[in-house]
């Protein structure tokens, strides 16, 4: 166990005796103050809304209807389709990012082009779903003069021009969305893939080999065991949640005519009742939240650990091992080339005129800086971009005081306090915007204003603590035992005590800034609930111009490249930070 | 919520923001500004702050884009409606009254309407509304050169598309016909050309709550609209194509790849077309064909003004919009088209705006835009309600599944669409 020592002493303590969270954390019932802010948060903005929600989906202005609107809302024409199209992008989508992302993390390790393989996978993640919707719908433009991806698909079907498939066509709509959402994610699942990888002490493979284990015994016992099960299935979770981000990529995507075909819950729910939550909308909600909540339950029991965690021990310098076979490697790089190829067509398109962009492909006429020239000439783009900033640094700021302070005590809760409040907050971090909308502008409207940017901020914020509580908690409680002591004897003030926790959570601080300032910044559907005039952030303002699509391509591709830049710069540099981060906090 | 406590929180609110705002007012000087929020952005939206910028007291424009509706619903929970409200429908102004959002508002001595556009905007026989914009959706557009002889009724066209079909079949010519069916909206304002034609007299029955979409009327409208539709190598790609086609898209296709040779569309095309013309030769206009030679039908969309119940200065500002020099600004910009007949006709810059005006003062043929008199969901978005039906009856007319069995389906959508909305038989 590594041991810190303060003053070059190892530090001794009257209650000598085996290390255990009670005595490192004592509770403190002054500091369980610090708490408010996020219980006030969570409780307004969060759990008040979906309770009202519950309540508006079982009445009709005030009466007790029973079951009658769910039975309503599943009886409605196509709800059986919506309800299998959710189930099947919960199931299927995360199965294939999962199995790619073992792959490929598995193929990239310990060569040298792996790096640069993994850098690339990781750009999508980083991108705003709008920007992916942009990048796929310009590649699956259903006339093959412009859209790159149905040229190819019409040259190896045989077919005539006329005749192009049509990937945004209803038979083939939900597997275009798909490839777009598996493009964007697989990087992640790769980057957690790859520190559980590196995790397995390769002790263990030589043991199996030494008692004979051939290749697929070693993958058996000393990887899938030990510590795959438990990734994957974390992994699987994740992306599960994630796939009730298809809304941004749907609305994005689709022409209006296929939307029926592409529908999911997330849509059906917003398309029933906009920016209210009544009847028929409440209990669609109600469904899905049951069904989202459950879902991370059902994961988080099964990958539950022992709280506080037992300490790994830190995996020695791993010995030099070959790298993975050629195929393998060659699998990487080709998927390297593969993931490139859809932001080679977004910059593409980028650098054409309205005109240019509009009448023909990327390919067929020359380079221009147009539609860049028009967009950093005009004003509307730098106030979007200026006003996201503003937005995104001040609810990373505040979410980060707000969960640190209430991260710090929760931190000594051992048992099932622990365990529940740890559930709590993983359901609170999955609750869907959509279905609270209508409760969350009631709340609004009484200390704000919907549709300014200080209630656009304040639903950021609700939505982003329970997450980043959870993340920093976490961390603070996998804190050496010897680190809280240090840190106890030498702050005098309890925020003396947290500064120097933080200190030695730094991983877990700044991923929890990073990903919540990228998901600020990435925004689509709260900003297009909650913003308004003088509070119009980036992802409504590239959705908007997408009702004109094709006339609006050079320069909504343009608009998207710019956009793009500071979340992928941000998470390109502290991808370190982000996976040791999560690994250590979050993901568990 | 009780209403008791919502009014009185909405008072406590009211009483807070005019304390703030009277605080802001101290500072800079001034009186307090009226809010307005209002469907149009870009252009559109410079030109209307024009506007009011010759209105004597400060007004504030905000925007709040196509999702007008859902940002007035949550400004409204949160109690902070805005003064006045410039609402894309006139179904929205009848439903904003009913609730009791609205105050009746006063219409400026200058103002007249046709009256089948003023009693839209009334409820309980007060009026809550006045027309702001109108917008000219009955018109096909084309190159000169493209199509030499413009089609003088129905039947015409549908030889023309004919032709054009069979030469575009035979050596790769243009398409007769672009449309925007991704875009729901497109096909319901061809129906509602259609259907004025046809049934003029059933045309308004419609959008009341009796309204019955299994009757002749509709049947013989989508009857029409299916003969021209199913014609093979009507439309740029085909059936399927041109449902993914959105509607700026089918604008280029007409005026700059020459892939189409006419166009259905509204008079605000031109603003569309404009960046894409090739050449300097400049798109052109007719009516849509009706059974009658120059007796085609007009359908007119619009864009109303309403004020807020306990909105300051909301009423004054409305009637304010109504006087016939108000809009004078962007009269003069060019791409406006006032639904106000006292609007003279020598203040439109160009004779294409002239003679749409004139045709809109024509009395009897004018029709409102119907489905955005719709009920609830049934008015359509994208995905939902009249949109996505006929957009179902177009793929299914273009797929070739006879026209018979593609109107009973349809009708049956319509009809079960208008009850679900609470209207319809």
């Amino acid at each position: 166990m590594s041991q810190v020592r303060v003053l070059g002493e190892l530090a001794v303590l009257d209650d000598v005796g085996p290390a255990r969270r009670g005595r490192a954390y004592p509770a403190a019932g002054a500091t369980s103050a610090l708490l408010l802010p996020a219980a006030v948060l969570l409780g307004g903005l969060v759990l008040w809304p979906v309770l009202r929600t519950m309540h508006a989906s079982v009445t009709t202005d005030g009466h007790w209807v029973g079951a009658a609107h769910f039975r309503t809302a599943l009886a409605a024409p196509g709800t059986g389709a919506v309800v299998g199209r959710t189930v099947l992008w919960a199931l299927l989508v995360p199965a294939v990012v999962t199995a790619l992302g073992y792959l490929l993390a598995a193929a990239s390790r310990r060569s040298q082009e792996g790096g640069l393989v993994r850098l690339i996978l990781l750009v999508p993640v980083a991108l705003p779903l709008v920007v992916t919707g942009v990048t796929f719908r310009l590649m699956y433009d259903p006339d093959p003069s412009r859209g790159s991806a149905t040229l190819v698909a019409t040259r190896l079907t045989g077919r005539s021009v006329e005749d192009a498939p049509q990937l945004l066509g209803p038979g083939m709509v939900t597997v275009a969305l798909m490839s777009a959402f598996v493009w964007a994610w697989v990087g992640l699942a790769v980057l957690v893939f790859r520190s559980a990888l590196d995790a397995v002490p390769p002790s263990l493979a030589d043991a199996v080999r030494a008692y004979g284990g051939a290749r697929r015994h070693v993958l058996w016992d000393a990887q899938w065991r030990p510590l795959l099960l438990r990734t994957t299935a974390v992994v699987f979770a994740l992306v599960a949640v994630g796939t009730s981000r298809t809304f941004d990529l749907i609305l994005v995507m689709t022409p209006g005519s296929v939307r029926d075909e592409a529908s999911v819950l997330a849509l059906r729910i917003w398309q029933t009742s906009g920016g209210t939550t009544t009847g028929d909308g409440a209990a669609l909600g109600v469904v899905w939240l049951v069904a989202v909540i459950g879902g991370i339950m059902v994961a988080a029991l099964f990958v539950r650990q022992a709280w506080p965690p037992p300490r790994v021990e830190a995996a020695p310098e791993p010995a030099p091992a070959a790298p993975p076979r050629r195929v393998f490697r060659l699998l990487a790089a080709g998927a390297a080339i593969a993931w490139l190829v859809p932001l080679a067509v977004l910059v593409a398109t980028s650098a054409h005129g309205r005109v240019d962009a509009a009448a023909r492909g990327w390919w067929s006429a020359p380079p221009n800086g147009e539609s860049y020239r028009d967009l950093v000439t005009g004003t509307e783009l730098w106030r979007t971009l200026g006003f996201t900033l503003l937005l995104a640094t001040a609810v990373t700021a505040t979410v980060l005081v707000v969960a640190l302070l209430a991260a710090y005590p929760l931190a000594w809760l051992t048992g099932p306090a622990a365990q529940a409040t740890g559930l709590l907050l993983l359901a609170a971090s999955v609750v869907p915007i959509q279905v609270i909308a209508g409760p969350v502008n009631e709340v609004l409207g009484l200390v704000l204003s919907s549709g300014t940017a200080q209630g656009l901020a304040l639903v950021h914020i609700a939505l982003g603590v329970p997450f980043a509580v959870l993340v920093l908690r976490n961390a603070f409680a996998d804190l050496p035992v010897e680190q809280v002591r240090d840190a106890r004897l030498g702050g005098r003030r309890w925020w003396h005590t947290l500064r120097r926790l933080a200190r030695h959570n730094l991983s877990a601080v700044v991923a929890v800034s990073v990903l919540e300032f990228v998901q600020v910044w990435n925004d689509l559907v709260v900003g297009r609930l909650f913003g308004g005039p003088g509070a119009s952030p980036l992802g409504p303002f590239l959705a908007e111009q997408t009702r004109g699509f094709v006339s609006n391509s050079g320069a909504l591709a343009a608009s998207s490249v710019l956009a793009s830049v500071l979340p992928v710069v941000l998470v390109v540099l502290s991808r370190r930070h982000l996976v040791a981060g999560l690994v250590s906090g979050g993901v568990r | 919520m009780r209403p008791a406590v919502r009014a009185r929180r909405r008072t406590l609110l009211r009483a807070a923001a005019a304390g703030a705002t009277a605080l802001a007012a101290g500072c800079s000087g001034g009186t307090r500004s009226v809010q307005v929020a209002v469907v149009w952005s870009t252009s559109e939206l410079d030109r209307f702050r024009e506007v009011v910028a010759g209105y004597p007291a400060p007004v504030q424009v905000v925007s709040a884009g196509n999702d007008i509706d859902a940002f007035l619903r949550a400004r409204h929970l949160a109690g902070t409606s805005p003064d006045v409200a410039i609402l894309p429908r006139p179904g929205l102004v009848t439903e904003y009254a009913e609730r009791g959002w609205l105050s009746p508002v006063r219409a400026s001595t200058g103002y007249a309407v046709p009256a089948e556009l003023g009693e839209l905007l009334t409820a309980e026989g007060q009026r809550y509304g006045v027309w702001v914009k109108a917008a000219h959706k009955s018109l096909v557009w084309h190159l000169p050169s493209m199509l030499p002889v413009q089609p003088v009724d129905w039947d015409a066209l549908v030889r023309r598309t004919q032709e054009l079909a069979a030469l575009a079949r035979r050596d790769g010519g243009p398409a007769p016909l672009a449309i925007g069916a991704a875009d729901g909206w497109v096909l319901t304002d061809w129906f509602e050309n259609v259907l004025a034609d046809v049934a003029p007299e059933s045309y308004n029955a419609l959008a009341r709550p009796d309204a019955d979409w299994q009757g002749r009327p509709v049947r013989e409208a989508l009857d029409r609209l299916a003969g021209l539709w199913s014609i093979n190598g009507a439309f740029v790609g085909g059936g399927r194509r041109a449902l993914l086609t959105q509607y700026e898209e089918s604008v280029i296709q007409v005026v700059h790849t020459r892939r189409a040779v006419m166009l259905v569309g509204a008079d605000f095309t031109a603003d569309v077309a404009n960046p894409f013309r090739r050449g300097s030769e400049a798109p052109v206009t007719f009516r849509f064909p009706g059974t009658q030679p120059g007796g085609g039908p007009l359908i007119v969309g619009g864009d109303a003004a309403v004020a807020f119940a306990d909105a300051r200065g909301g009423v004054e500002l409305v009637e304010w919009l109504t006087r016939a020099d108000s809009f004078q600004p962007w009269l003069r910009a060019g791409g406006y088209l006032s639904p106000n007949t006292n609007v003279t006709i020598g203040s439109y810059r160009d004779g294409v705006g002239q003679r749409l005006a004139m045709e809109m003062r024509a009395p009897g043929t004018l029709r409102f835009d119907l489905s955005d008199q719709l009920p609830g969901a049934f008015t359509g978005s994208d995905g939902v309600g009249i949109w996505r039906i006929m957009q179902g009856f177009f793929a299914d007319v273009t797929d070739g599944v006879r026209a018979s069995e593609a109107i009973r389906r349809v009708t049956g959508l319509l009809a079960a669409a208008a009850r679900s909305a609470g209207g319809g038989r």
